[in-house]
């Protein structure tokens, strides 16, 4: 049951701070929102999402993020919850070719995109080069920020085939390992070969 | 007796960690990952202040509020000594609803009326005469005295004397999984997926708490998401959520959020050292006196160990207390203790050889007690010289002209390990030719899960893919908590024993087969065959079909002679600091640490690289700020709560000393202790100032500047 619109001040504070606008031009863009283009929530609206190449039908009220979307709806748990805000990149996923963090992103505003996410990098049992190296590495301990470790690494090498050192540092600086496997995730960026473009 | 293989196949080279495909592809199932049938979710309702009497919680709203299905008073406010919340984070009411908004939203809906009490922020508030009594045994404890050698004599005999103030900060454990767990009853049975160091340990904390047979309480621990100390169980947030679920007749999941993490699910103490030291003028340590006090909030234990047990004191003397204050409670924290002792002690090392004039290695060397296996300093000392480049070291106070200073600095540490005795472990192997092992250890990123298969693979003979291994669960026989660096040096023993007594009785089956003696009998290569003919033999495959229908099960327990108990390494820190705007990079970090009988290199040169990353934030960055007006935490996130990142790392060089004949060390911890000791020695080395104050911020080396030219610390 969707809660009633009880709480307007601390949602509508929320809103505030990432944008109504792209809320209401997401809701109204894609066609499976269907006909309704009118002002949305504070219940639960339904929405299509893409990730994957496979699109989902769930609904979500207005407020919920992408990330929260993905791992309390949809059951995909590869993006971890980490920092809640934006600042530790356990979260990233592949907006239209660029990482977000998908915890300060609204599911309904990521509509008619392309999502990819952490899932869809193996096929099957096959790593993607990537996920091989960091098992040759190690570049994983815990695994907790691996997941999104991954993905950053990912985009960079479809942008980049061929970073430095120092452009693979940049890259990741959004991304927080408490293990400290850092040293090893650089090794396995600068040696995952075979990274098609996306 | 069983020993380790004298030339094994397995054990000791770079193996991949079985679980890394699992963690890389996100298919890897962690406590905070797990989704139930009909699952609720929790929220805390936590206290804002510091300390307050809870006089009254209201949850009639709360409990009217779209989708809850459950709320559990953490405070008996009918007890007003006890209904207090000693610190910001303080637990007053948990709830739980079908959705985790719905949740979040319900919490909002509870009003608590506070009487809000006077709090101690820091310590010096607290250690003041006129201090309120917050605490009922005292804001400060009595304090310990501890006395070796004739301290009158020592500072008689020294030919210098340095004297001052260090210390350390509050660290959080940051560990990326928060604290908590999905629990679920069946009847009168609990299930609950915890992210955890100790299945054993939390099983029966929480079946004490809920007062429920421990026979009726299991915990599964699949993967975790780090826990560096904090999560030794039993977690409170387990007992709640439990009380939930059974209160609402639904699964339950309660993760902390982010600041929740940060503020209550424990820290490293903060560390203060008033010291006095002398040496002779030969350079010999003859005296060591010190004050010493240090926070772990609201909890006890800011102890640490001083002088750090490393150089030989012809005299000490310590007196410490623990001071509390109204903030988060510490919880042991990777190698507790130690980062704060190396790092007074390998400073006032250091500023000793500058009155000396002494090269500060050559100092250490001097005062280091006889070598042993686990106390090698000596050695590593100039291996990790040699790697860094000692030789080329300036005096204290790089002469380069320009901003840019760089230095060098050095630090030993030491740690415990060895095992518990308690272990006990499980090995099958089926007629198919499968095999098992099966122990109730868990794996919290050190690569426990690999390090049990490759010991089991070697034992047999098999490649490491043929052996299942199942932790992380209660019901599995008894594994002590990982922590104190024993987990090693707890389950390889018992993974030997039970994979040596399994394949006996496997031998046992095939030797009459094949006309030997099971003595002369050995496994390697998939086959079973006599050591002195190896074309007399069997294949793994046939040898098990030899079992008919009855599989071998062995069940083991721990022996000594696999794994050894002390351990030492050194660490150097390379660094570069720009003395006109503080900021410290460190260029290379040289670390030499004993790792007994290596079981992976790969996992364990890892545990270096983890730990030296650790101790990079605990030198530079990390640092728990409270508001000295309010007690509340200034940085309870991820944005100001600082966190090394990928370009905080220097080069790392490790080096692994191999030394089989010890069986198996724990290495989790070690690596973690001397880092900070050496990069603030080296920004010593650097700037010609001392920073006494850990992180060393760029305000602090700013400071130590500014103090230098206006008389100076050195």
């Amino acid at each position: 049951m969707a809660p009633k619109d009880d709480f307007g001040f601390s949602r509508r504070d929320f809103l505030k701070t990432v944008g109504v606008g792209g809320i209401a031009a997401g809701v109204a863009g894609p066609p499976e929102a269907g006909a309704q283009t009118a002002a949305v929530g504070p219940g639960a609206v339904p929405i299509t999402l893409t990730i994957n190449g496979k699109a989902h039908r769930l609904e979500v009220e207005p407020r919920v993020t992408l990330l929260d979307a993905m791992r309390n709806r949809l059951n995909m748990t590869g993006a971890k919850r980490v920092c809640d805000r934006g600042a530790c990149g356990a979260c990233t996923v592949i907006v239209d070719g660029r990482t977000i963090y998908a915890c300060s992103a609204l599911a309904i505003e990521m509509q008619g995109k392309n999502i990819r996410t952490v899932e869809g990098l193996s096929e099957g049992t096959v790593l993607h080069p990537v996920q091989q190296a960091f098992c040759e590495h190690d570049a994983l301990m815990c695994g907790f920020c691996t997941p999104g470790f991954v993905t950053a690494t990912v985009a960079l090498l479809e942008r980049n085939p061929n970073p430095t050192a120092e452009e693979a540092r940049k890259a990741l600086d959004g991304n927080i390992c408490r293990c400290g496997t850092y040293s090893r995730v650089l090794e396995a960026a600068l040696s995952a070969k075979g990274v098609k473009r996306g | 007796m069983a020993s380790w293989p004298s030339s094994p196949t397995l054990l000791g080279k770079s193996t991949r960690r079985l679980d890394g495909p699992a963690k890389a592809s996100g298919r890897a199932t962690y406590a905070y990952d797990i989704r139930r049938p009909g699952m609720l979710y929790a929220r805390i309702v936590r206290s804002p202040h510091a300390h307050a009497r809870v006089r009254a919680v209201n949850v009639s709203a709360a409990e009217k509020a779209p989708g809850v299905r459950a709320v559990l008073p953490l405070v008996d406010v009918s007890q007003p000594d006890a209904a207090k919340a000693m610190y910001q984070g303080d637990e007053v009411v948990a709830i739980a609803a079908d959705t985790e908004e719905q949740a979040h939203d319900a919490a909002r809906l509870v009003t608590v009326d506070y009487e809000v009490l006077p709090h101690l922020a820091t310590v010096e508030q607290a250690m003041r005469p006129e201090a309120p009594a917050v605490f009922p045994k005292g804001n400060v404890t009595q304090g310990s005295l501890e006395e070796e050698g004739d301290l009158a004599a020592g500072f008689a005999a020294a030919a210098h004397v340095v004297e001052g103030t260090y210390s350390t900060q509050v660290q959080t454990h940051s560990c990326l999984e928060t604290h908590g767990c999905v629990a679920e009853w069946e009847g009168d049975r609990l299930t609950a997926w915890v992210s955890t160091q100790a299945v054993h340990a939390t099983a029966n904390g929480v079946a004490t708490a809920l007062g429920v047979p421990q026979t009726n309480v299991r915990i599964i621990t699949e993967y975790m998401g780090g826990g560096f100390g904090s999560k030794l169980g039993p977690d409170f947030e387990v007992v709640v959520a439990s009380k939930l679920a059974r209160q609402a007749g639904k699964p339950v999941k309660l993760m902390l959020d982010r600041k929740e993490e940060q503020l209550g699910t424990g820290n490293r103490p903060s560390a203060y050292a008033k010291v006095r030291a002398g040496v002779d003028a030969q350079g010999k340590f003859v005296a060591f006196d010190a004050e010493t006090w240090g926070t772990g909030g609201a909890g006890q234990g800011a102890g640490f160990p001083l002088p750090y047990p490393v150089y030989v004191w012809t005299s000490r003397r310590r007196r410490h207390r623990d001071v509390y204050i109204n903030a988060g409670p510490q919880r042991a924290m990777r190698a507790p203790g130690h980062p704060q002792g190396s790092f007074i002690t390998e400073v006032v090392i250091d500023e000793l050889a500058d009155k000396l004039g002494m090269d500060p290695l050559e100092l250490r060397l001097k005062n280091l007690p006889p070598e042993e296996p686990n106390r090698m300093w000596g050695k590593y000392f100039q291996m990790a010289a040699a790697r860094i480049g000692w030789s080329r070291r300036h005096k204290t106070g790089d002469p380069a002209p320009g901003p840019i200073k760089r230095g060098l600095g050095c630090a030993a540490n030491r740690w415990g390990g060895g095992g518990s005795q308690q272990t006990r472990g499980h090995a099958e192997i089926h007629p198919d030719g499968s095999a098992l092992i099966r122990i109730g250890t868990q794996d919290i990123g050190t690569g426990t899960r690999t390090v049990l298969a490759l010991i089991v693979a070697e034992t047999y003979g098999l490649p490491l893919g043929a052996v299942k291994v199942e932790i992380g669960d209660s019901r599995y026989p008894f594994a002590p908590g990982s922590g104190g660096s024993v987990t090693i040096g707890s389950v390889s023993p018992v993974a030997r024993i039970a994979a040596e007594q399994a394949l006996g009785q496997l031998v046992a089956k095939v030797a009459p087969s094949i006309g030997a003696d099971p003595l002369a009998l050995a496994a390697k290569d998939g086959r079973i065959f006599v050591k002195d003919d190896p074309s007399t033999g069997v294949t793994w495959k046939e040898a098990c079909t030899l079992l008919g229908t009855t599989p071998i099960v062995v069940d083991s327990q721990w022996e000594k002679g696999l794994s050894s108990v002390g351990t030492s390494g050194v660490q150097f820190a390379d660094v570069e600091v720009d003395v006109e705007t503080g900021v410290t990079r460190v260029k290379k970090i040289v670390c030499v640490q004993d790792t007994g009988l290596i079981v992976d290199k790969l996992t364990a040169e890892s545990q270096c690289y983890g730990g030296i990353t650790m101790g990079i934030g605990f030198a530079l960055y990390e640092h728990r700020i409270l508001d000295r007006n309010t007690a509340r935490m200034v940085n309870p996130n991820m944005e100001w709560y600082l966190l090394p990142g990928p370009s905080d790392i220097p080069e790392i060089d490790i080096t692994l000393v191999d030394q089989p004949e010890r069986g198996v060390v724990g290495l989790g911890e070690p690596p973690t202790i001397s880092t900070a000791a050496a990069i603030a020695n080296a920004v010593a080395n650097a700037i010609g100032a001392r920073v006494r104050d850990l992180p060393v911020t760029p305000a602090h080396v700013l400071a130590a500047l500014d103090r230098q030219r206006e008389g100076g610390t050195l």
